[in-house]
């Protein structure tokens, strides 16, 4: 029976345990075969950790059998997966580097811990690009992780494993973490929902860092709702993150409303963006005409700024890079190159074999950028563009409750693709500025691309704090969309036997693959 | 070498001060809440925050922050409600995220003074006097203070193998990561001293402060206290600073100011024979009492400043501020104040009197005492004489603490005011008290101490000495009334110590007409 679970969402798993339609050490298990069978060709988990999963299993069905279950939240008994920078006590923390291969963390990180709290089964650690640098999954040093929907193309990144694992139904939600379009543009390339909320609604604390003043924690899954149960269960102020703020919102409680009488922001000049793929420009241009039509309205904006976001963030990136990262120095745990005469000289070696080239690359940046010659030219600049990119979301957002547009400029590219480092920069020119403001930003499925047959994905940006809005539109798009769609090649075992038996394709919703252009045709 | 009066004369040092000083009276570390306490076996009081490991992050210690606002008000710094902390990157293993948390260019305290007033004779080693000049030969001087910042402190590095724990001959370096991340203050001085005895009473006004504050225990010794000291010297009379060097981490008063006279000698020296000051980092070793160079790095260090991500910037609200205002006690200098003008007491007894807080809560309950008001003076003697003869000659001495109570300090000092014991005899009684735990009437009643005043008793022996000392007595009548001296000391000794000064004094004057 392990397939049914795979397309089941979250919403779904807890209430088949809540009814007793399974237990929680069948479903456990189920789920964990299928991870073992799917993940021997999209190789999104570095570590499954059964363990914890059965443990946590165990008493989510002496829950169950104590009648204390009714009263746990909605994520309990829900499996879940983390990106591999998020510690969780007694399992590896890799950050797909060869520099913490061997690494044991000592303690859980608050969103982690946060989701263990609200009952989450702790299923395993999921792959990524390197210390999260990347836009590929490709720069992990254990390999890449594949696109479920064509296994010859790349599942995006960094949180590439996360996306995938929940685009392939191995789990109905996972964490990533987003420092410029990290969890947006995986859950795009997959056809998946990930949401990056406003700076501060979520704990960083015991994620590795990479940007501190950039990275978010937020969730993937397959619908909006479980995407907001997810966020309802990891917001809010952690007193070990002094960025982090006050938060205890219900994300689900507007997804009903629909958008009348909302306002919806376009950004014209990122609809003429040179590298804007026609399928994508088309697949967004149909979502607005959606969202007109079930009673938006669409007003045009400028965000005359936000071209110069990708400068800004490639001098802010490497620089916090560079001094987040000087601690992996091989003396109290870490990569170790031995037999060294001096201490400089093994820092040196280890740091030279601990890290991979685009590592590397943006530690030897942030060091040119914040030394004391070229601070000046670089580094305060960058702050102040920063600010006038966030001033300009600040003004935007005085017009409109949420900006509609293009996650990436084109659908999951081939595996090897692009090579070029500042080509591959380019392709986060949408999400990289949102980012830089503090914005929320999420990433909705629009089924797939006329041309690439990939999926397409539109991504609503919201105001500081108001991170409601842009799930309330979500949640209209994926009324048009669809939800919980499964990549077909690993949908269609589920859906065979999710019809055959259990209730869980209750909505119909695994019936994936529907065109963007053709939903286009069926709004019409 | 040249002396440091003459190297005065010709050149003019200008001194700056960096004091770090360790919070120890916080109960946890600056970003974590590890115990701030060093004393415990090594590598205990550690948690993720403080040995960077990966994902921990820092947050601040608002106790902190109060301490230093606290620090700021009291050294009349401008509190600067918008501020933030700094990364200060380096790659030494007592860092271990390989930064330093610290401040940048903005502190929480900016723009602060302390005036010092030097007292007579180390008041001489100023060639220049200053306007501001006391009768009693002291000077008071306005000493600028540039900022005042919170950090966290490094690990405790011990160089195995090297000589005095110095990394030079080392075979290997043991961490003990409980000092990592313990609240630090920093205070930068502008260069506005001018000798070694300025920067050692600055340093020693600053340990009053604080001790008063009740934030640290200034300890020099255990390094709570420590001291970094720039000194340039330039031509008398010319404004041009001259290049300076750095004494580096130093553990007393005594060694800061010996330090900075050496290197205002050797300085001397060189400008003398018309060669240049090299710009450099030295060591003073008190057992030489010379400074040697430290290991110098061949290039300036690039530390990549920027503001720290992980910690938001700060709005300090002015209702804080008022708050932390409302906390700071009564300060040294008030309390001198204070002294002079309720009790009549001198300048330089009131300063003495508030250097350190146990000796300034004993003689505060002293004056509490019947009767204390009319023995101020002596009590005041007693207590920054005697006690502090006593402090030195006992061991485990504690003001406060043990026979010596204010009841009996007042007792004693009342007793040499009713010249019922001479003051030479109140020492004596002062360390039978300690002794016996007594009352000084007691000890003066078994050990048979009272004075002798009764002037036919005191005649008597008068006579004996004079017609016992022709010779002596011829000379001072001839002229050498320094012989006077004599004439007491061999009175004294006929009465055991136990005669009145005062009476044989006068009685010795008279007789040797």
């Amino acid at each position: 029976m392990s397939d049914i679970f795979g397309t089941m969402s979250a919403a779904q798993i807890h209430q088949g345990l809540a009814s007793k339609e399974f237990s929680a050490a069948e479903m456990t298990d189920a789920i964990l075969s299928g991870i073992d069978a799917a993940d021997k060709s999209i190789h999104a988990f570095l570590q499954v950790t059964p363990d914890l999963a059965h443990e946590a299993a165990q008493k989510i069905d002496q829950a169950i059998a104590s009648g204390d279950f009714e009263s746990m939240g909605p994520l309990a008994g829900v499996p879940c997966a983390y990106k591999d920078n998020m510690n969780l006590r007694d399992t590896h923390t890799t950050c797909a580097s060869k520099m913490l291969e061997n690494y044991v963390s000592p303690f859980t990180a608050t969103c982690v811990q946060d989701t263990l709290d609200a009952g989450c089964i702790p299923v395993g650690k999921t792959n990524m690009d390197e210390f999260a640098f990347g836009s590929t999954t490709e720069s992990s040093v254990f390999g890449p992780t594949k696109n479920p929907w064509d296994q010859t193309r790349v599942p995006g990144g960094s949180s590439g494993g996360s996306a995938a694992a929940v685009a392939a139904g191995m789990v109905p939600v996972a964490l990533g973490s987003d420092t410029g379009g990290s969890i947006r543009q995986p859950a795009g390339f997959c056809g998946v929902v990930g949401v990056k909320p406003t700076y501060g609604v979520v704990s960083r604390y015991g994620v590795v860092a990479f940007g501190s003043s950039l990275d978010q924690v937020g969730p993937f899954a397959r619908n909006v709702h479980d995407a907001a149960e997810m966020l309802n269960a990891i917001q809010g102020r952690d007193p070990k993150d002094c960025t982090s703020q006050q938060s205890a919102k219900d994300f689900t409680a507007n997804l009903d409303e629909g958008v009348k009488g909302m306002k919806v922001g376009v950004v014209p000049a990122f609809m003429e963006s040179e590298g804007l793929a026609p399928e994508v420009k088309n697949a967004i241009e149909a979502a607005a005409k959606h969202l007109e039509d079930a009673g938006a309205e669409l007003v045009e904006i400028e965000l005359p700024n936000a071209k110069a976001a990708i400068s800004a963030y490639y001098v802010l990136g490497p620089c916090e890079a560079f001094s987040n990262l000087a601690r992996f120095d091989s003396v109290r745990y870490g990569y170790c190159d031995e037999g060294h005469k001096t201490l400089a000289e093994q820092y040196e070696a280890s740091r030279a074999k601990g890290f991979g080239a685009e590592a590397k690359r943006r530690i030897m940046l942030g060091s040119y950028l914040l030394s004391a010659n070229e601070y000046h030219n670089y580094y305060y600049p960058a702050q102040q563009i920063r600010t006038l990119i966030t001033q300009d979301y600040q003004r935007a957002f005085e017009k409109v409750d949420v900006i509609l547009g293009p996650v990436s400029p084109c659908t999951a590219f081939k595996l090897g693709e692009i090579t070029d480092p500042a080509t591959m920069y380019l392709f986060d020119m949408f999400t990289v500025p949102v980012n830089i403001s503090g914005n929320g930003g999420m990433s909705v499925p629009l089924g797939l691309g006329k041309d690439s047959s990939m999926p397409v994905g539109a991504q609503l940006i919201c105001p500081a704090f108001g991170d409601e809005n842009m799930f309330r539109v979500a949640a209209e798009l994926e009324r048009c969309y669809g939800s919980n769609t499964v990549a077909p090649d690993f949908a269609s075992a589920a859906q065979a036997n999710a019809s055959a038996g259990a209730n869980a394709s209750a909505d119909g919703s695994a019936s994936a693959a529907v065109s963007a252009d053709d939903q286009k045709g069926g709004t019409r | 070498m040249i002396s440091l009066e003459d190297a005065m004369k010709e050149w003019e040092p200008v001194i700056g001060l960096e004091c770090h000083i360790e919070l120890t009276s916080l109960d946890s570390k600056m970003f974590c809440s590890c115990k701030n306490e060093h004393g415990d076996a090594p590598n205990t009081n550690v948690c993720p925050v403080c040995l960077g490991m990966p994902g921990a992050l820092p947050s601040p210690n608002k106790e902190a922050i109060k301490d230093i606002v606290l620090t700021g008000l009291a050294t009349n710094c401008d509190i600067e409600k918008h501020t933030m902390f700094y990364r200060k990157g380096y790659m030494y293993p007592d860092m271990a995220k390989n930064f330093q948390i610290t401040q940048g260019p903005k502190a929480f305290c900016m723009r602060g003074h302390l005036d010092l007033t030097i007292d007579a004779p180390a008041a001489n080693e100023r060639v220049d006097i200053p306007e501001a000049q006391g009768k009693d030969g002291s000077y008071t001087t306005h000493i600028g203070i540039h900022l005042i910042h919170l950090e966290e402190d490094a690990a405790k590095m011990v160089h195995v193998g090297g000589r005095e724990g110095r990394i030079e001959g080392a075979t290997h370096s043991i961490i003990d990561y409980n000092r990592a991340g313990t609240p630090l203050m920093e205070l930068v001085t502008e260069p506005e001293m001018h000798t070694p005895e300025e920067a050692r009473r600055f340093m020693e006004k600053l340990r009053e402060i604080v001790l008063a504050l009740g934030i640290s225990d200034c300890s020099m010794e255990n390094g709570s206290m420590r001291a970094d000291g720039n000194v340039s010297l330039r031509r008398r009379g010319t404004e041009k600073l001259g290049t300076k060097t750095e004494l580096k981490n130093i553990n007393s008063f005594k060694n800061l100011h010996d330090g900075l006279a050496f290197e205002i000698r050797r300085q001397a020296e060189i400008l003398n024979e018309g060669a240049t000051v090299l710009q450099e980092t030295r060591h003073y070793d008190p057992s030489t009492k010379h400074t040697i160079p430290m290991r110098t790095k061949e290039t300036a260090a690039d530390y990549r400043m920027f503001p720290d991500p992980d910690l938001a910037p700060f709005d300090l609200s002015d209702e804080f501020i008022d708050e932390v205002r409302a906390m700071l006690p009564e300060l040294p200098d008030q309390k001198a104040e204070r002294y002079q003008k309720d009790w009549g007491l001198s300048s330089y007894d009131a300063r003495n009197l508030v250097k350190d807080p146990t000796i300034t809560a004993f003689f505060e309950a002293c004056m509490k005492q019947k009767d204390a008001q009319k023995l101020v003076k002596p009590l005041a003697n007693l207590l920054i004489n005697d006690v502090a003869q006593l402090g030195n000659e006992v061991e485990d001495f504690t003001l406060g603490e043990g026979p010596l109570t204010p009841e009996r300090a007042v007792s004693l000092v009342g007793m040499v005011d009713a010249q019922d014991i001479s003051t030479k005899q109140m020492y004596e009684v002062l360390k039978f008290i300690v002794d016996e735990d007594k009352d000084p009437a007691t000890i003066v009643k078994e050990h048979g101490m009272k004075q002798v005043s009764d002037t036919s008793a005191l005649g008597a022996v008068v006579d004996k000495v004079i017609a016992d000392n022709p010779d002596k007595v011829a000379a001072y009548k001839g002229g050498k009334t320094g012989l006077l001296g004599f004439f007491m000391g061999q009175c004294m000794k006929a009465l055991k110590g136990q005669g009145n000064p005062r009476a044989l004094n006068e009685l010795l004057r008279q007789k040797l007409q």
